[in-house]
Formats: structure tokens, sequence, C-alpha cells
């Protein structure tokens, strides 16, 4: 039952109920903090088995990298993948619902779904082999990389072929950390303690109660 | 007719009215400064990628400025700023020169960019500045600015884009901050240009403006020496 | 446009406002004429309203917001008692919501016996409070005598009444002195943005009649 406290939860959807007290806090000088956004470098291409997807692994907050290793070829049905770029809430939430759709369409039509829309963005004839179009979508992501300040760190790639998909995660890190001068370890003791609360607790009794493990009910 | 008719309507829209064009002269081409005074030298560092907007204009631009053998001043920020005030400062140090026939001192140094930077106070250059040098007795000392001039004489300071990453490390590391009974040591030159690589390392983590490269100025009684070290370039 | 003759600047810099509000700059320029030719003058905007101006032009071509941030706030305090003066202040200065140091020195010595403390924009009180300590020695060195308090505090007050409404941003204490050129003798003075908890402390604690000590 829903009740006042605790109202039901949405049938789904979004909630638009704060959007007009956000606006109102932003008039008043206080701006929402910004989402985390993957200024990205992705790729796909075609090749003579099928298809390569890459992209880079740099999550940005305006000048700041919030993320070093995020992923963004996301997982949409055994034969499909998708390259997000965007906000990283966004790509991450709408590749989710498209990919429990299409396990539904699946479930409900008993066959593979089969990917409708083209997802060749630099077809090349004739069509590269599997190492050339690797390398290929390598590059591309590597220039993306060292060039953009929204793509870094490291090349990600999905070869999906009509077998299945391989997810390559890291194929090469691009942008390499430099080797540290000094250690920053701290001796034991460094930061002050400036109250101590101590609980002293007398076990007065002990009782171990096995828990059995109940069958899940499929009877409804 | 109907073609041509239709071609001018296209241009006619195009040109709907007066349209407003701001100035813009401010642009924010990132880069960070450290800068740390010890007992008788200074070390003054920055990197050397110069950006604007998500894309780098060059890899290799040190945003160290030699004033005199016993001063470097490292400016980042707006570069066209930089550019103008680099240039106005040399002149005036030119002029002290030939006005009083000796070389201008570190805090004389401090204290014109002061008055440089406050001459433009209702139309700021945007410019954050860090000085390092040797004082006229030999020892390291670090003036760290804010863009209209306020000066503060300080051991240890980073500016620039990544300064608010940088500082925290260097106050708990050089300033000993937040370190139950710690004895203050003099920090020696070997150490001092480790945390500054190290601080850079880490600026190039995070911060998407700073990276490429450092390039380092040792200062010392006998001159400056310079150094070259590279960073993460993504 | 004889203005844009004077100023050396081209009138592709200068927005159309200047244009229309040509009377405010020009009487403005005859300001800078009458009062500022003096070495310790500074550069005038090339707009009529810096405040507001500076506001809109502060974006990049790329659309970001460009952050000038100055250093400033402050809690600073000052107060007369049978013994003297006592001045006290913190010494944070912060720029943004970014505490830009911890170590600032915001009690700025005019002279042996004239300090000015600080609040607000820290560089605005620095050169002033400097150029007023040159004024304060060339008036010794003219006269033959110590500048007065009163005189002193005076003197920093027309000169930045001179620069009213351009957003300078300052307030050093015992006369108070403010950035529109106010200036009020008083016994006890608290400036800042911390200002209001410390009049709290010093209306409570308050004695002309007090000791060194209590004083501290």
């Amino acid at each position: 039952m829903a009740s006042a406290v605790v109202p039901q939860l949405p049938v789904g959807g979004f909630s638009f109920e704060n959007c007009k007290r956000n606006a109102f806090l932003a008039s008043k000088k206080f701006p929402l903090p910004n989402a985390k956004k993957t200024g990205t470098t992705i790729v796909g291409i075609t090749y003579k088995d099928g298809i390569i997807l890459g992209a880079d692994t740099r999550a940005t907050e305006d000048t700041i990298v919030s993320d070093k290793n995020c992923s963004k070829i996301h997982y949409l049905a055994p034969n499909m993948y998708c390259c997000g770029a965007g906000t990283a809430a966004d790509t991450e939430m709408t590749t989710k619902l498209i990919s429990s759709q299409l396990e539904l369409h699946r479930l409900n039509t008993g066959r593979v779904v089969p990917v409708c829309t083209n997802y060749s963005i630099a077809a090349r004839d004739p069509e590269p082999m599997l190492e050339e179009g690797k390398v290929l979508v390598r590059d591309a992501i590597a220039a993306g990389i060292l060039n953009d300040l929204g793509s870094g760190s490291n090349v990600d790639l999905c070869v999906i072929t009509k077998d299945g998909a391989q997810h390559i995660r890291p194929l090469e890190n691009i942008g390499i950390r430099g080797e540290k001068q000094g250690s920053y370890r701290y001796k034991k003791g460094t930061t002050a303690v400036l109250k101590a609360n101590i609980i002293p607790l007398d076990v007065t009794d002990t009782l171990i109660k096995p828990v059995e493990a109940e069958p899940m009910d499929t009877s409804g | 007719m109907e073609l041509t008719m239709q071609f001018k309507e296209n241009i006619l829209s195009d040109h709907k009215g007066p349209k407003q064009t701001y100035f813009s002269p401010y642009a924010d081409n990132g880069g960070s400064i450290v800068a740390i005074a010890g007992e008788d030298y200074a070390v003054i560092a920055s990197d050397t990628r110069l950006s604007a907007g998500f894309s780098i204009y060059t890899r290799e631009q040190s945003k160290l400025y030699k004033l005199s053998q016993k001063s470097v001043l490292g400016c980042a920020g707006c570069w066209c700023d930089i550019l103008t005030f680099t240039r106005l400062l040399e002149a005036r140090m030119k002029m002290y020169e030939n006005e009083h026939h000796k070389q201008m001192s570190t805090p004389a140094i401090a204290q014109l960019v002061t008055t440089m930077l406050y001459y433009k106070r209702f139309f700021p250059y945007y410019i954050s500045n860090v000085l390092a040098g040797i004082d006229e007795e030999g020892r390291g000392c670090v003036y760290s600015y804010d863009p209209i001039g306020h000066c503060e004489k300080v051991q240890y300071r980073t500016g620039g884009s990544s300064s608010a990453l940088l500082q925290p490390l260097l106050d708990n590391q050089i300033g000993l901050k937040n370190i139950q009974d710690a004895t203050p040591v003099s920090i020696v030159k070997d150490r001092a240009i480790a945390i500054i690589k190290d601080v850079f390392i880490s600026a190039a983590e995070r911060d998407i403006y700073t990276g490429d490269g450092i390039v380092m100025h040792v200062i010392t009684k006998d001159g400056i020496t310079e150094e070259k070290f590279p960073l993460r370039t993504d | 446009m004889a203005l844009v003759e004077v100023c050396g600047v081209t009138p592709n810099f200068l927005d159309k406002s200047i244009y229309e509000e040509k009377c405010v700059a020009e009487q403005l320029l005859e300001l800078d004429k009458k009062f500022f030719s003096y070495h310790t003058k500074i550069s005038l905007p090339p707009f009529s309203d810096p405040v507001e101006k500076l506001k809109t032009i502060a974006v990049d071509e790329h659309g970001r917001g460009i952050k000038i941030h100055y250093d400033k706030g402050t809690t600073t305090l000052a107060f007369k008692y049978q013994g003297g003066v006592v001045v006290a202040v913190d010494s944070r200065a912060t720029g943004g919501q970014y505490v830009g140091s911890q170590t600032v020195k915001k009690i700025i010595e005019i002279n042996d016996n004239l300090l000015g403390t600080m609040a607000g924009g820290a560089a605005d009180c620095v050169y002033w409070e400097r150029v007023l300590s040159e004024r304060c020695r060339i008036y010794e060195l003219r006269n033959r005598e110590r500048i007065s308090v009163a005189a002193a505090s005076k003197l920093l007050s027309n000169i930045l009444y001179n620069y009213k409404g351009m957003g300078l941003y300052m307030g050093p204490g015992l006369y108070y002195v403010d950035s529109e050129g106010n200036r009020f003798p008083g016994d006890r003075f608290s400036v800042g943005s911390g200002s209001t908890y410390a009049y709290g402390v010093i209306d409570r604690d308050f004695d002309y009649s007090m000791t060194d000590e209590e004083a501290y």
C-alpha cells in the first residue's frame, strides 16, 4: 500500500519533480554539479568477418579527469555492442535499457535479433583483414587520445563476428603514468587522534543458529 | 524565376537584422607552475602544454621566463596576456638597469610585478604568476601573486590550472601540515627537485591542461641550470 | 572619437557602449588628468562600467567562463583604549572558494606609528596603503612633522574617492575608510566578512579603561 510517507514507486520513466526547483536554485546561483562527461573518441569499422569497435577510457568533469579507465563499449546483446559518447550516466542507462529490451525481444521471438542499423563508420573497400582492421582502429583511437584533451588513457577494442564478441580491455595503454621519485608512505601515528572513545563489550552468552536454505517459491 | 526568389529569400534569412558579437579578450590556455625556495637555492618548474578548450596548441612551450641571472618568473593563464606582460616587464627591468646601473634584485622585481599587475586593476591580466629567485643575501625566495597583484613571499607555491590540486600536496610534504609531531627540516635541493617531478606526474594524471613535459630551472648563486623531463601526452 | 585618439586604441577594440556614454568616459579622462597625473596612478578601464562589463567579457572563445579570483575575505578588528591602539587580524586569503593562503600579513605598516589593516581585495589594500605610506613620508619631509592619523586617513579617503564605483574593495581600520571614500572616526571598528562575529565579542567586553593585558 502506498502512503504519504512512503509513496509508491513510479511505473517507469523519469521523474521531473525536481526540475522546477533546480532551475530556481540555478537562478539563485546554486548551479547543479557538473555531470560526468566522456569527452570521447570512438570508432567502428567493418572488416571481412565482422565488426571492430574501439574507444578510449577517459571520463572528465570539466577540466578534471574523473575516471582514468572507464568502459565506453557497452554490451547490448551477444552479437551487438555499442560505443557511447556524451554524458556517462546517459550512455550507461540508455544501453542498459536497450539491452534489456533486446533480451525481451529475443525471448519473445525466439531468435537472434538482427542489427538493423549499419554500424560501419569508416567502411573501406576492399574490407581489411582482422589484424589490419585492429591496427586501423587502434591508430584512430590513439590519435584521439593523444590530441584531444577530452580523450585519454587506454584503447579498448571489441571484435564482433557471427560466432560472438570479444571485448579486449585494455588493448593498449597510451597514457602511461610517470615514475615516482620519492616515497609518500606515512609513518604510523601521522594523523592526530583528537578523541578516543572505547566501548567495552562483555560477552555474556553465545548462540549459534543454523539457517536452512529455503527453496524458491515457483508455484505462483 | 522562382529559383532566384528562393535564393534571395535564403540570403535574406541569413541577415535578419543586426547581430551582436561579443568582444572576448580572455582565454584560458592552461598550464601549471610549481616553485620551492631553499636555503641557498630556488627551484621553479612549469609544464610545457599550451592548450585551449579541448585541443592542444603545442606540446613544447615553457612558461618560465628568465628575468635575470638570479630570478625566474613562471606565468600560466591567458597566453596573450602572458606575452604582453613579460614583454613589458622586460622593458621595465631594462629601464631600471639603465637608470641604476645594476641588475634588479629578486625582491625588487617582486615589487615591480605587483605594481605592473595592479596597474591593470580594472581590466586585469588573466595570469597566475609565481616568481622564484635568490635575494641579495643568496637565500632562495618565492613570491606568488593573484591576478591583480597581491603579492606574498612564501617558501613554496603552485600556480595555474592545477594549483588547487598541487598546493595541498606541497603543504603536506614541505609545509608538514597535518603531520603529528613533525620536526621542521630544511629541504635539500635534490628532494625539492624530486617532489616537483612527482607533483607534476600527479597533476598530469588528473588535470587535462597539464602534461607533455616539465621544464625546471634551478637557481643558485652560480647561475641558472635548466632541465627537462617528459610527462604523459594524452 | 577624440577619446579614441587620446587613448590610442583602434575603434574595434572599444565596444559600442563607450560611444554612447562618451560623456561619462570623457569625464573620467578629465578626472584622470586632474587627479592622477602622478606615478602611482593606474590604468583606467577602456569601458565605462568595469564591474558589469568585465562580467560580460569574462568568457573565452569556447564559451567557457573565465573566473578571475582575487584574494579577499577577512576579519579585522581595531580599538582604542587608554594604553593606545590595538589592531588584530586573521591571516587567511581566499580566491573564490579556494583558500589561497593561510599566512597573509594583513596589518600593513604605513610608518612607525601608523598601521592599516586590510579587508576585501588584498591587492587593493596593499597597493593603496603603500601609496599612502609614500604620501605620508613626503608629508613628513615637507612639513618636518609626523602626519596625524586623521590626516593620513583623509589622504587615503581622497585617493579612493577618485576610483569610486570601479569595484575597488577595501576597508582599513580605526579611521574607517572604505572604497566609496567614506571615512568615520571612532573608538572601535571591525571590518570584513567575519566582522559581525567580532563586533559581538568586542561590544560585550569593551571598556576604554582596560589594561594592556585585557586588551589582548
